[in-house]
């Protein structure tokens, strides 16, 4: 491994996934969504999860962030299991989970509740200046591009330095130029904090230019076709060899032939 | 006669130049040229039927300019409003509480709902012998009857409402440790309120549909009375019709008024068109 892969210096574990599955009822039947998954995240580290439509992504992120009970197994961070959502642990939702009833201001400011309000202030100003959203303070997302809005979500997670963010296809929803800008100003705010990052993906570029590792999700029931680790400084150049094999990598894994 | 005809020749041919004024002046024109017609066409109506005792728009109207000149009318157009503002101010005191609860709690949704949707069909009117033996005659029994007609649907309304909050509110108020009080202030409230204040403006549509039926507990003013009274005192049907469009038209002033909560900031986002 590169000793420029930032993830490679430290290796505590953060997130541990042990033996984690997940049925759902369908029609009375259990459907099996995931297949015992056991993954270990170290702190600082920024994975992503990528596979097909269906594959039980997302359910794994919300068993991981919380929100939903696994089958069997569980998921250990710092020691203990999780059994729901925490603050220090925030998620950034698929579909922008910030409410419209609340300017940008009062998004941000959703998890600063507790700290002086001098504090409150110079902290949602802080976040609004890094994702680029000053000046729209008192706007409300309504008013609000996609793009834009995606920030709002992010800023909110950042606003409280979490330990660890989960994301689920956070930029699925922006065009291509849009998602590149993200992307990088994601990776900037990643190696200024260093939070540890789980990012849902379906998308193999976007995972290559994120991530210091690449979980590979088989289709239903999912399970861990293989984990590929992205040795590549950043910023990382697309054109590169190195860039390619890796890409080559990741589609065997998913099963996928790409080249015409 | 002939302002009927006037009427109706410039109504008509208003209709065609609706279509090529700016878009505010459509807003009015469009809805006054209909309306036109509609008189012109109740005008005709009573000449062709040549009845002696339903009015004309013009006896109607006039009806309305001779209810001015007393002093009877401000005293009737206060004392509805009065009952209605009392009835449907209890019916939000406490349906929105309760809606909000029985939205939120699954318990307490199966044990209500039920009670609830056997209540709401029952017609105000029903009710009137039983809103006399609590209440008596009297301001108390009126107002009694417009807190029934309107909780329901704002129960209904804002119970339906919190139910339909999408899940992604709900877990980033959880994620961010919302709790109690603040979750309902912060999160369930707002989101809901869109919802709510449709509710709201339903249910007051609603308070002042019944003001006819809740002034029959005895009642001796007010709009709804004097419905009955004028048609009690020598068959003037002139004043009952007036009596109608007054109060279809303070119904328009009213629906105009809850629509102006629609406008807050925090709400907007629930009306915008997508
Ligand atoms: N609450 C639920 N009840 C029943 N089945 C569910 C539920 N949530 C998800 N599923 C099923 O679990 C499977 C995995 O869903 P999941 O949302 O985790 O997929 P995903 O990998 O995130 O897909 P995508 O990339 O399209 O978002 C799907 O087949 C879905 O139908
Ligand atoms: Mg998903």
């Amino acid at each position: 491994m590169s000793a420029s892969s930032p993830g490679s210096t430290a290796s505590k574990p953060k997130v541990v996934f042990e033996q984690v599955a997940k049925d759902f009822e369908r029609r009375g039947e259990p459907l099996r969504v995931l297949d015992p998954i056991d993954l270990v995240v170290d702190e600082g580290e920024f994975v992503c999860l990528l596979g097909p439509s269906g594959c039980g992504k997302s359910t794994l992120l919300n068993i991981a962030g919380g929100f939903e009970p696994p089958t069997t197994g569980r998921v250990v961070i710092d020691g203990e299991a999780v059994n729901g959502p925490h603050p220090r642990r925030v998620f950034v939702f698929q579909e922008y989970g910030i409410f419209p009833w609340a300017s940008v201001w009062d998004n941000i400011g959703l998890g600063l509740r507790e700290l002086p309000k001098e504090q409150q202030y110079a902290t949602i100003q802080q976040t609004i200046d890094l994702v680029g959203l000053t000046g729209f303070e008192k706007s409300y997302p309504m008013e609000l591009s996609g793009g834009m809005k995606q920030r709002v979500g992010v800023a909110r997670a950042l606003a409280v330095s979490p330990d660890v963010i989960y994301m689920d296809e956070p930029f699925g929803a922006l065009d291509s130029l849009t998602r590149l800008t993200m992307r990088a100003e994601l990776i900037r705010i990643w190696q200024t904090r260093r939070p540890t990052i789980l990012f849902v993906t379906h998308d193999v570029d976007e995972s290559i230019q994120l991530a210091d590792r690449v979980v590979v999700f088989s289709p239903r029931p999912g399970r861990i076709a293989g984990i590929v680790d992205v040795d590549l400084p950043h910023p990382r150049d697309l054109g590169t060899q190195r860039y390619g094999e890796i890409k080559n990598q990741l589609y065997e894994l998913l099963g996928v032939r790409h080249a015409v | 006669m002939i302002a009927d005809l006037l009427l109706f020749i410039f109504s008509l041919a208003a209709l065609p130049l609706a279509g090529r004024v700016s878009e505010s002046a459509r807003r009015w024109i469009a809805p006054i040229a209909v309306t036109g017609l509609g008189i012109a066409a109740w005008s005709a109506a009573c000449f062709l039927a040549q009845s002696q005792i339903f009015p004309t728009p013009w006896e109607s109207f006039g009806a309305i300019v001779e209810l001015a000149q007393s002093s009877r009318l401000w005293n009737d157009i206060t004392a509805s409003l009065f009952r209605v503002t009392w009835g449907f101010g209890l019916a939000t005191a406490v349906g929105i509480p309760l809606g909000l609860w029985i939205g939120w709690s699954a318990r307490s949704f199966a044990a209500l709902n039920p009670l609830v949707q056997g209540l709401r069909p029952i017609s105000p009117i029903a009710w009137i012998p039983i809103a006399i033996l609590w209440f008596g005659i009297g301001d108390l029994s009126a107002v009694f009857l417009i807190f029934l007609a309107s909780i329901f649907p704002i129960m209904v309304g804002t119970t339906a409402a919190v139910q339909n909050i999408p899940q992604v509110y709900v877990r980033s108020a959880a994620n961010f440790g919302l709790t109690g009080f603040d979750l309902f202030r912060r999160v369930v409230l707002p989101a809901a309120m869109p919802q709510i204040i449709t509710s709201l403006r339903i249910a007051l549509g609603v308070a002042w549909l019944v003001i006819v039926a809740a002034e029959m507990v005895g009642m001796q003013s007010g709009l709804g009375y004097l419905v009955s009274d004028a048609r009690n005192m020598g068959k003037r049907y002139d004043l009952v019709v007036a009596a109608m469009i007054l109060i279809g038209l303070i119904g328009i002033v009213l629906d105009v008024l809850v629509r102006q909560l629609q406008n807050f900031d925090e709400v907007r986002w629930g009306f915008a068109k997508r």
